[in-house]
């Protein structure tokens, strides 16, 4: 056998032995499989214009999406607050996804429990799993607030969340007084993207009108502070530090709405931590007296905004801002909303960046890229590229909107660079692997689960985007701030240079340009 | 006298050099090099020239015989690019130590060539002498010869340390070595009355490759390139081709010269940049050719080739005309020739502010001064600080030079356009004009620049 005690090999290398080679070649003959070449000819027909047609005429049919479902955001948004653990009322399932996906991420734990709906709650209604579900949850974890969120499940059969934490409250799960914000986050309408703006809007609601009217509305004494809400972020982590950094050097009195960044980044130091960071649960509640909300993510927080504007608080939204414009903009308006200067160091921060892209320019112009990503970070993005001189090719957003295509054509349009570049909003991964091989680009840029476009088209893969599984600690890397634009074009630049390190690297073949300088 | 300081004064004493015939005698002595200013930026050393001059070569091994310092900070540093052997980019260094310092490196060196014949056999060694092993005394010439008798293999000494003088006469003191050495040991295989030797040219980024598939075309065979993708045995034996082009004129002038005063190869200085100077080289060396009883019908041949080429190159140049025309460009070149891509730009309507002549003959000026007319603004040697102040009071939208410049125009807000050594775009013959255009186009058009000129936006309007 290949396989022996002393030595196990892995599957990397076991299926390679040739006892296994010669194994899979001979059950061929049982499998009754369609021979090579007509299989081949199907493959390559996959990569036709004709297929590319029907590709995009398919109507019910999702293939690959580039989307995550409302919950999925709901627990991102809920695990920014000070201990609050994120309660999702339906079947438990849908939880451990969450839990693995975030964890696969952004390599921590991520606590949420789910209401474990089995077939009786689906008949006869999920009252009695939200009661016994809170107060396990409460005694068990020990949560300062318990954030409660929807999975299908729960909506179909049409839970009232309100009155049954009311009930469950009367019935003594948890304290009266404890806070529990809910909102309803079915997944079969939006994407994770809406299951962040509902939960954020439905915590701050909790908090500023009167927390399910158990208390009276807060009453807004305007101050100079400014609230800032990130959105649904895979480098949150990195980000939220950045934009605190930036606040603390210009002096801003501000608000983080919903702070990741440390409950996905605990140290190694003997002690669990199931909650840490997070916006303050009496921060959040004094939010509501900010002069204004700022929004990182127009799209993820569409509903927020709006609640905050109807506060009286002053409202700026920006799309997952990345580069030299895109930041000006973010700290010009900081500067504008809370009266502070920016400084010097950030100043010199910006003509890093400047120089730093002037240096490179020239090995990203012209390049071709398609990406894909959530609404606010193609947004960031595209405006990236196109300072950089690059050419995007292939814009596409599974959760994208009419409004968000609009947006994307809008920013193609104003630069020389945007012309012939297309925006696909509602389409799927497989759409865009007709993409790349009908209108081949150089670059791709997306998620982990662009790798199966990389594969197939050979298009090199630049991982920006969530969720990325198979590459470690990028969330640790902020992509906002001027700072985070360099890490953003130092991310491009590895992959451009890579890609002509292995396309001249086969030696007495192609190393003649194999170069050390480049 | 020592042979070494023979050898330098003998460099400086070039004939063919025309700024050198216009000196005393006591100022030749000098040197055509100007003295190193002490606390003052400078340029490469003599080893540094040498050595570049010669790595091309691609069968064979380098040896650098000295501390780590000088083939540990260089080895493989120029995109000269090879279309075979690539043991020319493999760093050999005797690594000297404190106690070769005290006892002498000699033995080391005889032990290390040794070991490159045992592990790579290559055709020949080049044996590179360095500031250290010269100052302890280390004879690389008495022992080279020795260890070519020893071995059988040509083993060649590059006798150019670096405080003997400047980058450039390194240059000529590797022409010396290969003059001494090399050039005439060997017989080629066949000879045609087609052969010729491209002298100077180092197909940086494969620059060569871009005239040679014309050369081809037309029969002309390439004999010995000094020494881009050369092979030992070419240059061994370039002694037989019928006439010779000079590429780089201030790096290997001394080898054109003596070539033809040894073997009498006539040769000529040309340039492979720009659409009109690759159809002069061409036609000049189809001339040489026909001299020396090539078939007359070369010319003619060439003509043909030239109509068709050039044809071919404008139509794809005309095309950047209207995104080019009246652009300023300031170029500050070292080995390419100012003049003939001056002419080639302004041939598509871009306007020259400025050009070095810093390396440029006084031909080469001439000729700048018949392109560019009375306005020409030449520049002998420009300080970064000067070059800084011309790119920022905008009189240029963008530089072309060397790596070394390019931190001053990014500094000053101009693009920057690498036409030097670690260009990655071949620029020579038709095609390379107009990747020369296209890459212009390209840094022009970037769209950092209208960010690296606008001041932060706060600054601007007087946000607080």
């Amino acid at each position: 056998m290949s396989q022996n005690a002393d030595k196990v090999l892995d599957h990397f290398s076991l299926f390679r032995s040739q006892e296994y080679v010669d194994m899979f070649e001979n059950k061929k003959a049982f499998e009754n499989a369609v021979p090579v070449a007509e299989l081949q000819s199907a493959v390559d027909w996959t990569k036709t214009r004709e297929y590319r047609d029907l590709n995009f005429a398919r109507e019910a049919l999702v293939v690959n999406p580039a989307k995550a479902c409302q919950p999925l955001g709901a627990v991102f948004a809920a695990v920014g607050f000070e201990g609050t653990l994120p309660f999702v009322h339906g079947s438990q399932g849908c939880v451990a996804y969450y839990r693995s996906h975030f964890s696969r991420h952004f390599k921590e734990p991520t606590s949420c429990v789910s209401s474990s709906m089995t077939e009786d709650a689906a008949v006869f209604g999920g009252l009695n799993n939200m009661i016994d579900g809170l107060a396990n949850a409460y005694n068990l974890y020990k949560p300062k607030m318990i954030a409660v969120s929807t999975t299908c499940m729960a909506e179909v059969i049409g839970d009232d969340l309100n009155a049954f934490i009311k009930t469950a409250k009367e019935k003594g799960s948890v304290p009266a007084a404890f806070d529990v914000p809910f909102t309803h986050t079915p997944a079969f309408v939006g994407s994770h993207v809406t299951g962040y703006d509902n939960t954020m809007r439905s915590i701050l609601e909790h908090f500023w009108d009167g927390k399910a009217g158990t208390e009276p509305p807060l009453v807004r004494e305007p101050r100079d502070s400014i609230n800032l809400i990130g959105g649904f972020d895979g480098y949150a982590v990195g980000n939220m530090r950045e934009v605190k950094r930036l606040f603390s050097l210009m002096g801003v009195n501000y608000t983080m709405l919903g702070d990741n960044s440390d409950v996905w980044d605990t140290p190694t130091d003997g002690h669990f931590r199931m909650y840490d960071g997070g916006t303050k649960l009496e921060d959040a509640a004094a939010a509501v007296h900010a002069k204004a909300t700022i929004s990182m993510q127009e799209f993820c927080t569409l509903k927020t905004l709006a609640y905050a504007a109807k506060k009286g608080h002053e409202v700026a939204a920006f799309n997952h801002p990345i580069g030299v414009a895109a930041t000006d903009r973010f700290l010009m308006e900081v500067a504008r909303l809370s009266g502070r200067p920016i400084p010097e160091e950030i100043t010199r921060e910006r003509g890093r960046l400047v120089d730093a892209i002037a240096d490179s320019s020239a090995h990203i112009h012209g390049k071709k890229f398609a990406l894909y990503g959530d609404p606010d970070l193609t947004l960031g993005l595209t405006g990236f590229l196109l300072e950089l001189g690059a050419e995007p090719v292939h814009i596409l957003a599974s959760n994208g909107t009419p409004d968000w295509e609009a947006r994307v054509h809008a920013l193609l349009d104003a630069s020389p660079f945007g012309k012939g570049c297309h925006v696909y909003p509602g389409r799927d991964l497989w759409h865009m692997r007709s993409l790349l091989f009908t209108e081949p680009v150089d670059f791709l840029i997306g998620n982990t689960y662009g790798k199966f476009l990389e594969r197939d088209t050979r298009t090199p893969l630049i991982r920006i985007g969530f969720p990325i599984f198979d590459r470690h600690h990028h969330h640790r890397y902020p992509l906002w701030g001027y700072q985070g634009a360099m890490n953003t074009l130092v991310k491009i630049l590895d992959k451009v240079f890579d890609v002509t390190d292995a396309d001249t690297m086969i030696p007495g073949k192609t190393d003649y340009s194999f170069d050390i300088i480049r | 006298m020592d042979s070494l300081a023979n050898t330098v004064q003998q460099v400086f004493n070039e004939p063919a050099c025309g700024k050198n015939l216009t000196k005393g005698d006591r100022e030749r002595k000098k040197g055509c090099t100007q003295a190193l200013q002490p606390g003052a930026a400078a340029g490469g050393c003599a080893f540094d020239g040498a050595k570049i001059a010669l790595q091309p070569i691609t069968d064979v091994a380098h040896l650098v015989h000295g501390p780590i310092a000088c083939e540990g900070n260089s080895w493989d540093n120029r995109g000269a690019k090879s279309s075979g052997p690539l043991l020319y980019r493999t760093g050999f260094t005797t690594d000297i130590n404190e106690t070769d310092v005290v006892f002498g490196g000699e033995k080391r060196l005889f032990r290390a060539i040794k070991e490159i014949l045992a592990k790579y056999d290559p055709p020949a060694v080049f044996v590179y002498q360095t500031c250290v092993t010269a100052l302890i005394g280390d004879d690389i010439e008495a022992l080279c010869k020795a260890a070519s008798a020893r071995f059988g293999k040509p083993i060649i000494p590059v006798n150019a340390p670096g405080f003997v003088g400047s980058k450039n006469l390194g240059n000529k003191l590797a022409g010396e070595a290969l003059l001494e050495y090399v050039i005439g040991t060997e017989e080629p295989g066949y000879t045609t009355p087609y052969d010729i030797n491209i002298i100077g040219e180092y197909n940086l980024a494969g620059e060569l490759w871009q005239v040679k598939p014309l050369l081809a075309e037309l029969g002309i065979r390439v004999l010995a390139c000094i020494s881009g993708d050369a092979r030992y045995h070419e240059v061994a034996s370039s002694h037989r081709a019928r006439a010779a082009m000079m590429v780089c004129s201030k790096a290997m002038i001394n080898v054109a010269r003596k070539m033809e005063e040894r073997y009498g190869i006539p040769f000529f200085e040309g340039s492979f940049y720009g659409v009109s100077d690759m159809s002069e080289a061409l036609r000049e060396i189809a001339r040489l050719l026909v001299a020396r009883d090539a078939p007359a019908d070369l010319s003619a041949r060439v003509e043909v080739l030239v109509a068709r080429e050039e044809a071919r190159a404008w139509a794809r140049l005309e095309a950047y005309r209207p995104r080019l025309q009246g652009k300023r460009v300031l170029l500050i070149t070292g080995g390419v020739k100012s003049w003939s891509v001056v002419a080639a730009l302004q041939e598509i309507g871009i306007e020259i502010v400025g050009t070095s002549v810093k390396k440029s003959t006084k031909e080469d000026k001439e000729r700048i001064k018949n392109i560019m007319g009375d306005e020409a603004h030449m520049i002998e040697d420009m300080t970064p600080r000067e070059m800084y102040k011309l790119l920022k009071d905008a009189r240029a939208d963008i530089m072309l030079s060397g790596g070394r410049s390019q931190f001053v125009a990014l500094k000053a807000k101009v693009p920057w356009l690498d036409i030097n050594q670690e260009r990655h775009h071949a620029y020579a013959g038709y095609d390379g004009m107009v990747a020369l255009v296209a890459e212009i186009d390209k840094a022009l058009y970037n769209p950092i620049w209208g960010q690296v000129r606008r001041p932060a936006p706060w600054d601007a309007e007087g946000v607080s």
